[in-house]
């Protein structure tokens, strides 16, 4: 990996603008090092704050109010404390439908992803030059498909009327009408995670090769004159050499598949028309621009604000580990 | 024996080599053959049973797809360059000096990278609102500065990172400002990270769905061609032709920036956690 970063213990603020320079004029050099780090920040660390770090804020103080169309064209506050989290969590919807959906959906399509982009690594480091350039630039292409323009094609490919999907069923005799697969809650979310693996795969295929082909050969040589198995190998050997890796890749799938939005409100009824279907995203975005209850509509984003902080903080603390050692 | 083994290991692998191919391009083909049949919506053939170019034109003339191009390209170039300055700076910072607060930047940085979209939507639509910016690109180019910016800095500090701080002391020796040392030395060493960054800088404005339809509403003629595809589809029945073609046109540029930066990318993404 090229880009891996090589701590600069040696870089200090100090140490490269004062090398080599007369004692003259020290303290006023001194303070303009100290002072350009800052500088540098600066523009960055405006625009973080003003558009991604006051709308944090800002989305939480709306979630204490009845926030809707009067309170956005008047811009006067309506405090009314946490009713709207006391609504948000005596709803039954939120524990039948949303909690489900957003949750079992991340759970399972992190484990396929996982477990199908490690296979395909496996698979690839097995395969010789030429076959490895041909999968790999596949899969690129999967991984390429923009969230929008794949869920399209898997809604046309599913289409009830002329998809291919229930075409090819009904010639093959297995379908005798075309259904509709996108009203039912459990065959709405199988495309969904036949999307979101399809387009997540690649990520950990490429990452997991990447750590594979960092395997010492020897070791896994070593192994085999002891008499282990291929399965054996894979998990004695193979599995805890690339734990960070498989760490990072579990971390950052599982906040891709928390939030996903377009795969869901792009499809049949994804846009809040099909209850059963809801997901904290979703369900967030319709409260706010399709109910005008913008202030219900944030407490739903605080909420999945929290959980993914939370994974964030575990995934914080796996890089610091590692760059540390 | 172990010959037919090993016959039967390379069959074993071949089928599933193809099981993989089909299910990853099946997808893109199934696209690029919708678009490029005149039949396409009418019967599903695995090959286009009347090919045609005119769901291309439709869409680029009648269909306004056009218009829709130029906004995103325009929206996309303003982030990658606003971004990529911002990101630059920032990234030096953090990967040359060691300050007071560094670290606390430094997990900022990746911390908001987690910040769902849909808890930014609502407080930053109230924001461009009251700034009068709905319905316009520049609104949209401010958002996505905001969320190409962080994963620009966490990528590009560790391209910063890997230049020798030997090659900057040397400069200093001969007698060289920082001022001097960041343009002529650092610059051109951290170019091919920034080429990455920007890429993928403009992929996120490209692609970017949840900002767009928010912002733009019903402003059709700013629209960004991720909301403007959904102008083919219909009440009753949907242009499935003319979708699949303004889809290819929509990722067609995506995949080729893709596969130029594919190992970087994937690089940036887990540095620190790949042992090179």
């Amino acid at each position: 990996m090229t880009a891996q970063a090589p701590p600069t213990p040696r870089s200090s603020g100090q140490a490269p603008a004062g090398a080599g320079r007369a004692a003259a004029g020290w303290s006023s050099r001194t303070r303009a090092a100290v002072a350009r780090p800052w500088l540098l920040l600066a523009p960055a660390l405006l625009v973080l704050a003003v558009l991604l770090l006051w709308p944090l804020v800002r989305v939480f103080l709306f979630s204490l109010q009845d926030y809707g169309l009067r309170e956005i064209t008047t811009g006067e506050p309506n405090w009314i404390g946490l009713r709207n989290y006391g609504e948000i969590l005596t709803a039954p919807e939120l524990w039948t439908v949303v909690l489900p959906n957003t949750v079992g959906f991340a759970v399972l399509s992190v484990a396929g992803t996982v477990a199908f982009g490690t296979a395909v690594a496996v698979l690839l480091a097995s395969l010789g030059p030429f076959w490895r350039t041909v999968t790999s630039s596949a899969i690129m292409a999967a991984w390429a498909m923009p969230a929008v323009t794949g869920t399209y094609v898997w809604v046309w490919i599913f289409d009830a009327d002329r998809g291919v999907f229930n075409d090819t069923l009904m010639n093959l005799g297995l379908l005798d009408d075309p259904t509709n697969w996108f009203t039912n809650r459990w065959t709405f979310y199988a495309i969904v995670l036949l999307n979101v693996i399809h387009h997540g795969f690649p990520f950990v295929a490429v990452t997991v090769l990447a750590g594979l082909l960092g395997v010492p050969k020897e070791m896994l040589e070593a192994a085999e004159m002891d008499g282990a198995g291929a399965f054996r190998r894979f998990f004695s050997i193979v599995v805890p050499q690339l734990r960070q890796v498989f760490a990072v890749v579990i971390i950052l799938s599982t906040i891709w598949d928390f939030k996903v939005f377009a795969q869901v409100y792009l499809m049949p009824g994804g846009a809040g028309s099909n209850r059963s279907v809801l997901n904290l995203g979703v369900w967030s975005y319709v409260e706010s621009f399709g109910q005008n209850r913008y202030g219900f509509g944030s407490a739903i984003a605080v909420l999945l604000t929290l959980l993914l902080l939370v994974i964030t903080a575990v995934y914080v603390r796996t890089v610091l580990a590692e760059e540390e050692r | 024996m172990s010959a037919r083994r090993s016959t039967a290991r390379q069959v074993a692998k071949g089928v599933l080599v193809a099981l993989l191919l089909v299910f990853t391009l099946f997808p893109v083909y199934w696209m690029l053959n919708s678009s490029l049949d005149a039949q396409a919506g009418h019967t599903s053939s695995f090959w286009p049973a009347e090919p045609t170019l005119e769901h291309y034109t439709f869409v680029l003339t009648e269909g306004g797809f056009g218009g829709f191009l130029r906004n995103s390209l325009v929206v996309a170039l303003a982030t990658v360059l606003v971004s990529a300055v911002l990101a630059l700076l920032a990234s030096v910072a953090v990967a040359r000096f060691r300050f007071r607060l560094r670290t606390q930047i430094l997990m900022l940085v990746l911390i908001v990278q987690m910040v769902p979209l849909e808890a930014l939507v609502i407080p930053l639509f109230v924001q461009v609102r009251d700034l009068q910016l709905l319905g316009t690109l520049l609104g949209l180019v401010v958002v996505y500065v905001a969320l190409a910016l962080p994963f620009g800095i966490w990528m590009l500090r560790g391209f910063v990172a890997a230049v020798p701080v030997e090659l900057e002391e040397a400069a200093y020796l001969d007698g060289a400002t920082w001022g001097r040392m960041f343009r002529s030395v650092l610059l051109p060493l951290v170019a091919p990270g920034l080429v990455a960054t920007s890429i993928f800088s403009f992929i996120t404005a490209w692609n970017e769905f949840i900002f767009a339809m928010t912002m733009l509403g019903g402003a059709t003629e700013s629209y960004t061609v991720a909301i403007g595809l959904r102008s083919f589809f219909g009440v009753h029945s949907n242009d499935w032709g003319a979708i699949m073609a303004a889809s290819t046109i929509i990722t067609v540029p995506v995949m080729i920036f893709f596969i130029l930066v594919q190992r970087r990318l994937a690089a940036g993404l887990t540095s620190g956690a790949v042992k090179a």
